[in-house]
Protein backbone atom coordinates (compact mmCIF):
# COMPACT_ATOMS: atom_id res chain seq x y z
CA UNK A 1 0.00 0.00 0.00
CA UNK A 2 2.72 2.47 0.99
CA UNK A 3 6.28 1.92 -0.04
CA UNK A 4 9.25 3.62 1.56
CA UNK A 5 9.66 5.84 -1.50
CA UNK A 6 6.18 7.31 -1.41
CA UNK A 7 5.77 10.18 1.02
CA UNK A 8 2.60 10.96 2.88
CA UNK A 9 0.21 13.44 1.34
CA UNK A 10 -0.73 16.67 3.12
CA UNK A 11 -4.22 15.20 3.36
CA UNK A 12 -2.94 12.19 5.32
CA UNK A 13 -0.71 14.33 7.51
CA UNK A 14 -3.56 16.64 8.52
CA UNK A 15 -5.98 13.80 9.15
CA UNK A 16 -3.29 12.07 11.21
CA UNK A 17 -2.58 15.24 13.19
CA UNK A 18 -6.28 15.60 13.89
CA UNK A 19 -6.84 11.94 14.76
CA UNK A 20 -9.32 11.57 11.92
CA UNK A 21 -7.73 8.66 10.03
CA UNK A 22 -9.48 5.29 9.94
CA UNK A 23 -7.67 2.82 12.24
CA UNK A 24 -5.90 0.84 9.56
CA UNK A 25 -4.71 3.90 7.69
CA UNK A 26 -3.58 5.42 10.95
CA UNK A 27 -1.36 2.42 11.57
CA UNK A 28 0.16 2.76 8.10
CA UNK A 29 0.79 6.47 8.54
CA UNK A 30 2.32 5.97 11.98
CA UNK A 31 4.60 3.26 10.63
CA UNK A 32 5.66 5.52 7.78
CA UNK A 33 6.41 8.43 10.10
CA UNK A 34 8.63 6.19 12.20
CA UNK A 35 10.86 5.52 9.24
CA UNK A 36 10.64 8.69 7.16
CA UNK A 37 12.47 11.74 8.49
CA UNK A 38 11.18 13.96 5.70
CA UNK A 39 7.55 13.26 6.51
CA UNK A 40 8.23 13.58 10.21
CA UNK A 41 9.70 17.02 9.61
CA UNK A 42 6.59 17.97 7.62
CA UNK A 43 4.38 16.70 10.40
CA UNK A 44 6.29 18.75 12.98
CA UNK A 45 6.02 21.81 10.78
CA UNK A 46 2.27 21.27 10.49
CA UNK A 47 1.92 20.81 14.24
CA UNK A 48 3.92 23.97 14.78
CA UNK A 49 1.64 25.94 12.47
CA UNK A 50 -1.42 24.64 14.29
CA UNK A 51 0.08 25.50 17.66
CA UNK A 52 1.05 29.01 16.57
CA UNK A 53 -2.33 29.62 14.97
CA UNK A 54 -4.30 28.51 18.02
CA UNK A 55 -2.08 30.52 20.33
CA UNK A 56 -2.32 33.75 18.39
CA UNK A 57 -6.03 33.36 17.66
CA UNK A 58 -6.99 32.61 21.22
CA UNK A 59 -4.84 35.37 22.65
CA UNK A 60 -6.33 37.84 20.20
CA UNK A 61 -9.90 36.83 21.04
CA UNK A 62 -9.47 36.13 24.77
CA UNK A 63 -8.38 39.68 25.47
CA UNK A 64 -11.78 40.89 24.30
CA UNK A 65 -13.80 38.60 26.55
CA UNK A 66 -15.50 40.33 29.46
CA UNK A 67 -15.75 38.77 32.90
CA UNK A 68 -18.27 35.94 33.07
CA UNK A 69 -19.95 36.92 36.35
CA UNK A 70 -22.37 39.47 34.90
CA UNK A 71 -23.48 37.41 31.91
CA UNK A 72 -23.87 34.33 34.13
CA UNK A 73 -26.10 36.22 36.57
CA UNK A 74 -28.13 37.60 33.70
CA UNK A 75 -28.57 34.13 32.24
CA UNK A 76 -29.70 32.78 35.61
CA UNK A 77 -32.31 35.52 35.78
CA UNK A 78 -33.53 34.88 32.26
CA UNK A 79 -33.67 31.13 32.86
CA UNK A 80 -35.68 31.70 35.99
CA UNK A 81 -38.10 33.85 34.04
CA UNK A 82 -38.30 31.27 31.25
CA UNK A 83 -38.83 28.46 33.78
CA UNK A 84 -41.72 30.36 35.34
CA UNK A 85 -43.46 30.65 31.97
CA UNK A 86 -45.52 27.65 30.77
CA UNK A 87 -43.57 25.37 28.45
CA UNK A 88 -46.05 25.87 25.62
CA UNK A 89 -46.71 29.50 26.45
CA UNK A 90 -44.17 30.93 24.10
CA UNK A 91 -45.29 34.29 22.77
CA UNK A 92 -43.87 36.05 19.78
CA UNK A 93 -45.03 39.34 21.22
CA UNK A 94 -42.14 39.15 23.70
CA UNK A 95 -39.79 39.55 20.81
CA UNK A 96 -41.61 42.47 19.24
CA UNK A 97 -43.83 40.44 16.95
CA UNK A 98 -47.61 40.75 17.11
CA UNK A 99 -49.31 37.78 18.76
CA UNK A 100 -51.43 36.17 16.04
CA UNK A 101 -52.72 33.29 18.12
CA UNK A 102 -55.80 34.88 19.57
CA UNK A 103 -57.42 37.30 17.14
CA UNK A 104 -60.29 38.81 19.07
CA UNK A 105 -61.96 40.76 16.32
CA UNK A 106 -63.16 39.97 12.82
CA UNK A 107 -60.54 42.41 11.57
CA UNK A 108 -57.95 40.36 13.38
CA UNK A 109 -59.20 37.16 11.75
CA UNK A 110 -59.25 38.87 8.37
CA UNK A 111 -55.68 40.08 8.86
CA UNK A 112 -54.66 36.57 9.90
CA UNK A 113 -56.26 35.06 6.80
CA UNK A 114 -54.59 37.67 4.60
CA UNK A 115 -51.28 36.91 6.26
CA UNK A 116 -51.72 33.20 5.68
CA UNK A 117 -52.58 33.85 2.04
CA UNK A 118 -49.46 35.97 1.55
CA UNK A 119 -47.38 33.30 3.27
CA UNK A 120 -48.71 30.63 0.91
CA UNK A 121 -47.97 32.80 -2.12
CA UNK A 122 -44.46 33.54 -0.86
CA UNK A 123 -43.87 29.85 -0.23
CA UNK A 124 -44.98 28.99 -3.76
CA UNK A 125 -42.75 31.72 -5.16
CA UNK A 126 -39.89 30.48 -3.02
CA UNK A 127 -40.31 26.92 -4.27
CA UNK A 128 -40.53 28.17 -7.82
CA UNK A 129 -37.42 30.27 -7.42
CA UNK A 130 -35.54 27.37 -5.88
CA UNK A 131 -36.55 25.14 -8.77
CA UNK A 132 -35.42 27.70 -11.29
CA UNK A 133 -32.22 28.90 -9.66
CA UNK A 134 -30.88 25.94 -7.79
CA UNK A 135 -30.60 22.22 -8.16
CA UNK A 136 -32.68 20.10 -5.89
CA UNK A 137 -31.24 17.47 -3.64
CA UNK A 138 -31.13 14.96 -6.50
CA UNK A 139 -28.94 15.23 -9.60
CA UNK A 140 -30.29 15.24 -13.14
CA UNK A 141 -30.02 11.71 -14.45
CA UNK A 142 -29.20 12.97 -17.94
CA UNK A 143 -26.15 14.85 -16.66
CA UNK A 144 -25.16 12.76 -13.66
CA UNK A 145 -26.17 9.14 -14.13
CA UNK A 146 -23.36 7.99 -11.85
CA UNK A 147 -20.20 6.29 -13.05
CA UNK A 148 -18.10 3.57 -11.48
CA UNK A 149 -14.59 2.24 -11.90
CA UNK A 150 -13.57 -1.39 -11.52
CA UNK A 151 -13.17 -2.06 -7.83
CA UNK A 152 -13.06 -5.23 -5.77
CA UNK A 153 -14.99 -5.89 -2.60
CA UNK A 154 -11.64 -6.26 -0.85
CA UNK A 155 -10.67 -2.72 -1.89
CA UNK A 156 -14.00 -1.30 -0.77
CA UNK A 157 -13.69 -2.98 2.59
CA UNK A 158 -10.00 -2.24 3.08
CA UNK A 159 -10.96 0.02 5.95
CA UNK A 160 -13.48 -0.68 8.62
CA UNK A 161 -15.34 2.56 8.10
CA UNK A 162 -16.38 4.34 4.94
CA UNK A 163 -13.80 6.75 3.59
CA UNK A 164 -16.26 9.60 3.12
CA UNK A 165 -13.44 12.09 3.40
CA UNK A 166 -12.25 12.42 -0.16
CA UNK A 167 -10.01 14.80 -1.94
CA UNK A 168 -11.38 18.16 -2.92
CA UNK A 169 -12.69 18.26 -6.46
CA UNK A 170 -10.45 20.39 -8.72
CA UNK A 171 -11.72 23.87 -9.45
CA UNK A 172 -11.83 23.37 -13.21
CA UNK A 173 -13.99 20.28 -12.73
CA UNK A 174 -16.29 22.18 -10.36
CA UNK A 175 -16.69 24.88 -12.97
CA UNK A 176 -17.53 22.30 -15.61
CA UNK A 177 -20.19 20.81 -13.34
CA UNK A 178 -21.75 24.20 -12.64
CA UNK A 179 -21.67 25.03 -16.36
CA UNK A 180 -23.34 21.73 -17.24
CA UNK A 181 -26.13 22.53 -14.80
CA UNK A 182 -26.43 26.08 -16.10
CA UNK A 183 -25.50 27.63 -12.75
CA UNK A 184 -23.83 30.96 -13.26
CA UNK A 185 -21.64 32.58 -10.60
CA UNK A 186 -22.48 30.10 -7.82
CA UNK A 187 -21.91 31.36 -4.29
CA UNK A 188 -19.43 29.26 -2.33
CA UNK A 189 -21.90 28.68 0.45
CA UNK A 190 -24.76 27.61 -1.83
CA UNK A 191 -23.51 24.36 -3.31
CA UNK A 192 -21.11 21.57 -2.81
CA UNK A 193 -19.98 19.71 -5.89
CA UNK A 194 -20.47 16.16 -4.69
CA UNK A 195 -20.00 12.64 -5.93
CA UNK A 196 -23.18 10.74 -6.70
CA UNK A 197 -21.56 7.35 -6.15
CA UNK A 198 -18.89 7.95 -3.54
CA UNK A 199 -15.34 6.93 -4.54
CA UNK A 200 -15.41 4.68 -1.50
CA UNK A 201 -18.04 2.56 -3.29
CA UNK A 202 -16.25 2.72 -6.63
CA UNK A 203 -17.53 6.05 -7.97
CA UNK A 204 -15.30 7.94 -10.40
CA UNK A 205 -14.23 11.58 -10.44
CA UNK A 206 -15.83 11.96 -13.85
CA UNK A 207 -18.33 14.72 -14.59
CA UNK A 208 -20.91 11.97 -15.04
CA UNK A 209 -20.60 11.23 -11.33
CA UNK A 210 -20.62 14.81 -10.00
CA UNK A 211 -23.36 17.31 -9.38
CA UNK A 212 -23.95 20.59 -7.53
CA UNK A 213 -25.65 19.70 -4.27
CA UNK A 214 -27.29 22.63 -2.44
CA UNK A 215 -26.52 23.11 1.25
CA UNK A 216 -29.83 24.71 2.12
CA UNK A 217 -31.99 21.63 1.82
CA UNK A 218 -32.92 18.90 4.22
CA UNK A 219 -31.41 16.24 1.98
CA UNK A 220 -27.93 17.73 1.83
CA UNK A 221 -24.39 16.40 1.49
CA UNK A 222 -24.13 15.70 5.18
CA UNK A 223 -27.19 13.45 5.09
CA UNK A 224 -25.77 11.70 2.06
CA UNK A 225 -22.57 10.98 4.02
CA UNK A 226 -24.65 8.94 6.44
CA UNK A 227 -26.08 6.89 3.59
CA UNK A 228 -22.58 6.29 2.24
CA UNK A 229 -21.39 5.08 5.62
CA UNK A 230 -24.41 2.81 5.94
CA UNK A 231 -23.93 1.32 2.47
CA UNK A 232 -20.26 0.67 3.24
CA UNK A 233 -21.29 -1.10 6.41
CA UNK A 234 -23.91 -3.22 4.63
CA UNK A 235 -21.67 -4.10 1.70
CA UNK A 236 -18.73 -5.04 3.90
CA UNK A 237 -21.00 -6.89 6.29
CA UNK A 238 -22.15 -9.10 3.41
CA UNK A 239 -25.72 -7.85 3.69
CA UNK A 240 -25.80 -5.98 0.39
CA UNK A 241 -23.92 -6.59 -2.83
CA UNK A 242 -21.78 -3.79 -4.21
CA UNK A 243 -23.54 -3.40 -7.61
CA UNK A 244 -26.89 -3.00 -5.82
CA UNK A 245 -25.43 -0.36 -3.52
CA UNK A 246 -23.96 1.50 -6.49
CA UNK A 247 -27.21 1.21 -8.43
CA UNK A 248 -29.46 2.35 -5.59
CA UNK A 249 -27.39 5.39 -4.63
CA UNK A 250 -27.10 6.41 -8.29
CA UNK A 251 -30.77 6.03 -9.21
CA UNK A 252 -32.31 7.79 -6.21
CA UNK A 253 -30.08 8.40 -3.24
CA UNK A 254 -32.91 9.77 -1.12
CA UNK A 255 -34.98 6.62 -1.66
CA UNK A 256 -31.85 4.63 -0.86
CA UNK A 257 -31.44 6.62 2.36
CA UNK A 258 -35.02 5.89 3.36
CA UNK A 259 -34.53 2.24 2.54
CA UNK A 260 -31.18 1.63 4.22
CA UNK A 261 -30.95 4.30 6.93
CA UNK A 262 -34.50 5.31 7.67
CA UNK A 263 -36.81 8.14 6.68
CA UNK A 264 -36.84 10.20 9.82
CA UNK A 265 -33.16 10.27 10.67
CA UNK A 266 -32.05 13.29 8.69
CA UNK A 267 -32.46 15.74 11.54
CA UNK B 1 -20.95 46.16 27.81
CA UNK B 2 -21.59 42.96 29.65
CA UNK B 3 -18.76 43.78 32.02
CA UNK B 4 -20.69 46.82 33.22
CA UNK B 5 -23.80 44.72 33.72
CA UNK B 6 -22.24 42.79 36.59
CA UNK B 7 -22.02 45.92 38.70
CA UNK B 8 -25.61 46.88 38.31
CA UNK B 9 -27.45 43.59 37.96
CA UNK B 10 -28.83 43.80 41.47
CA UNK B 11 -30.72 46.90 40.38
CA UNK B 12 -32.82 44.85 37.97
CA UNK B 13 -36.08 43.63 39.49
CA UNK B 14 -35.87 40.51 37.33
CA UNK B 15 -32.59 39.48 38.93
CA UNK B 16 -33.90 40.22 42.39
CA UNK B 17 -37.03 38.14 41.78
CA UNK B 18 -35.00 35.30 40.35
CA UNK B 19 -32.80 35.08 43.41
CA UNK B 20 -35.87 34.45 45.54
CA UNK B 21 -36.60 31.07 43.95
CA UNK B 22 -34.31 28.07 43.88
CA UNK B 23 -33.07 27.15 40.36
CA UNK B 24 -34.34 23.88 38.95
CA UNK B 25 -31.85 21.10 38.08
CA UNK B 26 -32.38 21.93 34.41
CA UNK B 27 -31.51 25.58 34.98
CA UNK B 28 -28.40 24.50 36.86
CA UNK B 29 -27.45 22.18 34.03
CA UNK B 30 -27.78 24.97 31.48
CA UNK B 31 -25.75 27.36 33.64
CA UNK B 32 -23.11 24.68 34.06
CA UNK B 33 -22.90 24.23 30.27
CA UNK B 34 -22.75 28.00 29.92
CA UNK B 35 -19.74 28.11 32.23
CA UNK B 36 -18.01 25.31 30.34
CA UNK B 37 -18.65 26.61 26.86
CA UNK B 38 -18.90 30.38 27.23
CA UNK B 39 -15.29 31.09 26.25
CA UNK B 40 -15.11 28.85 23.16
CA UNK B 41 -18.54 29.93 21.93
CA UNK B 42 -17.77 33.61 22.47
CA UNK B 43 -14.49 33.27 20.62
CA UNK B 44 -16.32 31.60 17.77
CA UNK B 45 -18.97 34.33 17.71
CA UNK B 46 -16.32 37.06 17.73
CA UNK B 47 -14.68 35.44 14.73
CA UNK B 48 -17.75 36.59 12.78
CA UNK B 49 -16.63 40.13 13.62
CA UNK B 50 -19.72 41.01 15.55
CA UNK B 51 -19.31 43.31 18.54
CA UNK B 52 -18.65 41.92 22.03
CA UNK B 53 -22.03 43.12 23.40
CA UNK B 54 -23.80 41.53 20.42
CA UNK B 55 -21.86 38.31 20.91
CA UNK B 56 -22.83 38.25 24.58
CA UNK B 57 -26.47 38.77 23.68
CA UNK B 58 -26.34 36.01 21.07
CA UNK B 59 -24.80 33.76 23.69
CA UNK B 60 -27.66 34.45 26.08
CA UNK B 61 -30.20 33.62 23.39
CA UNK B 62 -28.35 30.42 22.54
CA UNK B 63 -28.49 29.16 26.11
CA UNK B 64 -32.12 30.20 26.51
CA UNK B 65 -32.82 28.21 23.34
CA UNK B 66 -30.92 25.30 24.88
CA UNK B 67 -33.09 25.52 27.96
CA UNK B 68 -36.27 25.40 25.86
CA UNK B 69 -34.79 22.56 23.80
CA UNK B 70 -34.07 20.47 26.88
CA UNK B 71 -37.30 21.34 28.61
CA UNK B 72 -39.24 20.03 25.64
CA UNK B 73 -37.43 16.71 26.02
CA UNK B 74 -35.58 17.00 22.73
CA UNK B 75 -32.43 14.95 22.01
CA UNK B 76 -29.44 15.42 24.28
CA UNK B 77 -26.94 13.77 21.97
CA UNK B 78 -23.92 15.98 21.32
CA UNK B 79 -25.17 19.11 23.05
CA UNK B 80 -21.89 20.87 22.35
CA UNK B 81 -22.44 20.44 18.61
CA UNK B 82 -26.03 21.60 18.97
CA UNK B 83 -24.94 24.72 20.85
CA UNK B 84 -22.29 25.58 18.28
CA UNK B 85 -24.79 25.08 15.47
CA UNK B 86 -27.34 27.40 17.05
CA UNK B 87 -24.58 29.91 17.83
CA UNK B 88 -23.38 29.77 14.23
CA UNK B 89 -26.84 30.43 12.81
CA UNK B 90 -27.52 33.17 15.36
CA UNK B 91 -24.21 34.86 14.58
CA UNK B 92 -25.05 34.97 10.89
CA UNK B 93 -28.42 36.58 11.67
CA UNK B 94 -26.86 39.01 14.11
CA UNK B 95 -24.25 40.05 11.59
CA UNK B 96 -26.91 40.68 9.00
CA UNK B 97 -28.63 43.01 11.45
CA UNK B 98 -25.49 44.86 12.37
CA UNK B 99 -23.42 44.87 9.22
CA UNK B 100 -21.70 48.07 10.12
CA UNK B 101 -19.77 46.37 12.91
CA UNK B 102 -17.94 44.24 10.39
CA UNK B 103 -15.96 47.25 9.27
CA UNK B 104 -15.32 48.50 12.76
CA UNK B 105 -13.93 45.31 14.22
CA UNK B 106 -11.39 43.55 12.14
CA UNK B 107 -8.30 41.40 12.24
CA UNK B 108 -6.84 43.80 9.69
CA UNK B 109 -3.48 45.34 10.55
CA UNK B 110 -3.67 48.51 12.56
CA UNK B 111 -7.32 48.10 13.46
CA UNK B 112 -7.18 45.51 16.16
CA UNK B 113 -5.16 42.56 17.27
CA UNK B 114 -1.54 41.91 17.88
CA UNK B 115 -0.33 44.73 15.69
CA UNK B 116 -2.36 47.33 17.50
CA UNK B 117 -1.44 46.04 20.93
CA UNK B 118 -0.02 49.02 22.79
CA UNK B 119 1.75 46.91 25.39
CA UNK B 120 3.32 43.84 23.79
CA UNK B 121 5.02 41.17 25.84
CA UNK B 122 8.63 42.39 26.18
CA UNK B 123 9.93 38.86 25.76
CA UNK B 124 8.27 38.55 22.41
CA UNK B 125 10.71 38.99 19.61
CA UNK B 126 9.97 41.02 16.55
CA UNK B 127 10.20 37.88 14.45
CA UNK B 128 7.57 36.09 16.51
CA UNK B 129 5.22 39.03 16.34
CA UNK B 130 5.69 39.36 12.62
CA UNK B 131 4.82 35.69 12.23
CA UNK B 132 1.70 36.18 14.31
CA UNK B 133 0.74 39.15 12.19
CA UNK B 134 1.08 37.05 9.07
CA UNK B 135 -1.05 34.27 10.54
CA UNK B 136 -3.83 36.69 11.46
CA UNK B 137 -3.59 38.34 8.07
CA UNK B 138 -4.01 34.97 6.35
CA UNK B 139 -6.92 34.07 8.60
CA UNK B 140 -8.59 37.36 7.76
CA UNK B 141 -8.53 36.77 4.01
CA UNK B 142 -9.67 33.14 4.06
CA UNK B 143 -13.17 32.44 2.70
CA UNK B 144 -15.73 32.50 5.48
CA UNK B 145 -16.39 28.78 5.42
CA UNK B 146 -12.68 28.10 5.77
CA UNK B 147 -12.47 30.53 8.69
CA UNK B 148 -15.40 28.78 10.35
CA UNK B 149 -13.81 25.34 9.88
CA UNK B 150 -10.54 26.56 11.38
CA UNK B 151 -12.25 28.29 14.29
CA UNK B 152 -14.41 25.31 15.12
CA UNK B 153 -11.43 22.98 14.91
CA UNK B 154 -9.47 25.36 17.13
CA UNK B 155 -12.29 25.07 19.64
CA UNK B 156 -11.85 21.31 19.67
CA UNK B 157 -14.70 20.12 17.47
CA UNK B 158 -14.18 16.92 15.50
CA UNK B 159 -14.66 16.91 11.72
CA UNK B 160 -18.08 15.32 12.01
CA UNK B 161 -19.22 17.97 14.47
CA UNK B 162 -17.88 20.75 12.26
CA UNK B 163 -19.73 19.25 9.30
CA UNK B 164 -22.95 19.25 11.32
CA UNK B 165 -22.53 22.83 12.53
CA UNK B 166 -21.85 24.15 9.04
CA UNK B 167 -24.15 21.78 7.15
CA UNK B 168 -21.40 20.54 4.84
CA UNK B 169 -19.84 17.15 4.19
CA UNK B 170 -16.93 15.62 6.03
CA UNK B 171 -14.93 15.80 2.83
CA UNK B 172 -15.50 19.54 2.61
CA UNK B 173 -14.30 19.99 6.19
CA UNK B 174 -11.12 18.02 5.51
CA UNK B 175 -10.49 19.84 2.24
CA UNK B 176 -11.09 23.23 3.83
CA UNK B 177 -8.68 22.56 6.71
CA UNK B 178 -6.07 21.18 4.35
CA UNK B 179 -6.27 24.30 2.20
CA UNK B 180 -6.23 26.71 5.13
CA UNK B 181 -3.37 25.00 6.94
CA UNK B 182 -1.33 25.01 3.74
CA UNK B 183 -1.82 28.77 3.53
CA UNK B 184 -0.98 29.28 7.19
CA UNK B 185 2.14 27.15 6.85
CA UNK B 186 3.28 29.16 3.84
CA UNK B 187 2.70 32.36 5.78
CA UNK B 188 4.86 31.08 8.62
CA UNK B 189 7.66 30.11 6.31
CA UNK B 190 7.95 33.50 4.59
Amino acid sequence: MMSGNVHLSEHDLILAADGELPARRKAEVTAHLETCWACRERMLSLQSTITDFVRVRNRELNRQLPDAAGPRALLRARLSEAAAAPAQGFSLSRFGFPDFRRPTTSIGRLAMAAGAFVAVILTILGIFQTTVNAEGPKPRASLTPGETRPITLQEVCLYEKAEVISRDIPQDMRERVFAAYGIKSPQKDQFEVDYLITPDLGGTESIHNLWPQPYSVRWNAHVKDKLEERLHELVCGGKLDLPTAQHDIAVDWIAAYKKYVGDDKTQ
Amino acid sequence: MAGDASDSLADFPMVEAASATRPSPLEEEVVSLFEQLRTPILRYLLSFRISVPDAEEVLQEVFLALFRHLRQGKPRANLQGWIFRVAHNSALKCRLRTRRYADRFSYAPGVSGVMADPGPDPEESLVVRQRQQRLLAVLHVLPEQDQCCLSLRAEGLRYREIAEVLGISLGSVAASLEKSLARLTRAEQV
